[in-house]
């Protein structure tokens, strides 16, 4: 069984439907069905008939969905420096591998520890060294500041 | 659907060109594709006597009365898949009483019903089937 096209239309002939024509000059025609053979004798163009197929195509009709579908919008990534840090800033800390980090860090810590240390030593000494009279009495009268709790 | 009175073209080159339907050999009032048919010639080429020497021993002359064999009928015939066939024109070929094809070649195409009906010679020299 072998499905034929419509010579007209266009459209596929399954068995039983449709029929045949053999013209004169012996070429074989198909048809879909009395429309399509009657058109044929009138000697339509499909071309100049709307509904066809063929018409169809040559006047791009149902062609835009299949365009619009096949148009995927891929984001494009940029890579963008901040104010305050420069493009190989952000990438060096990106890239930073991340015991490196915790060295840094560890390192870091130990430095303000140690910078603390250095300033309690500090304090210490200028205490020692102060001018005896100048210790703190709490047993002196309060002067006459007030401090609102509100804080104005 | 040839009866009486219907004219058909005759292609095979026994001479003549134009038959008319005298009589339908089947109990039918129609002939179609395969079914043998009386008929009278209308119109035959003209004979010389140059070429009938080379031609088949029949000649045909306008008037006489052969028999024939339908080959393509305007009429759509159907076929065993459904499908219905159409042919332009009415044809025949004409054949002598043993029912063999009086031409020596034919010209054009033939429904391929003659094929189960029988008439194998004109099938085997006919240039296309449909």
């Amino acid at each position: 069984m072998k499905i034929e096209l419509c010579n007209l239309s266009g459209y596929k002939i399954y068995p039983a439907n449709g029929r045949t024509f053999v013209s004169k000059d012996s070429k074989t025609f198909h048809f879909l069905n009395s429309k399509c053979e009657s058109l044929f004798h009138q000697k339509k163009n499909a071309r100049d008939l709307a509904w066809t197929p063929i018409c169809r195509k040559i006047a791009r009709k149902g062609i835009s969905e299949e365009v619009a579908k096949k148009r995927t919008r891929r984001t494009v990534k940029y890579n963008r420096a901040v104010v305050g840090a420069s493009w190989e800033a952000i990438n060096a800390r990106r890239t930073e591998k991340p015991e490196l980090r915790a060295a840094a860090r560890a390192e870091a810590v130990s430095k303000a520890k140690e910078k603390r240390k250095g300033e309690a030593a500090k304090k210490k000494v200028a205490r020692a060294n102060a001018p005896q009279g100048e210790k703190f009495n709490k047993n002196q009268p309060r002067a006459a500041t007030k401090v609102s709790r509100s804080g104005r | 659907m040839i009866q009486l009175k219907s004219r058909l073209t005759v292609i095979d080159n026994s001479g003549a060109l134009v038959a008319e339907c005298i009589k339908v050999l089947r109990n039918a009032r129609w002939a179609e594709v395969g079914d043998e048919i009386v008929v009278a010639v209308k119109k035959a080429r003209p004979i010389s006597d140059k070429t009938s020497a080379s031609l088949s021993a029949a000649k045909i002359r306008k008037g006489d009365v052969r028999r024939a064999v339908v080959v393509r009928t305007k009429k759509e015939i159907r076929r065993p898949d459904g499908r219905y066939v159409r042919f332009d024109d009415n044809a025949c070929v004409l054949l002598n009483n043993q029912q063999q094809p009086l031409g020596s070649r034919i010209l054009g195409l033939v429904a391929a019903e003659l094929r189960f009906k029988n008439w194998v010679k004109i099938v085997s020299l006919a240039p296309r089937v449909v």
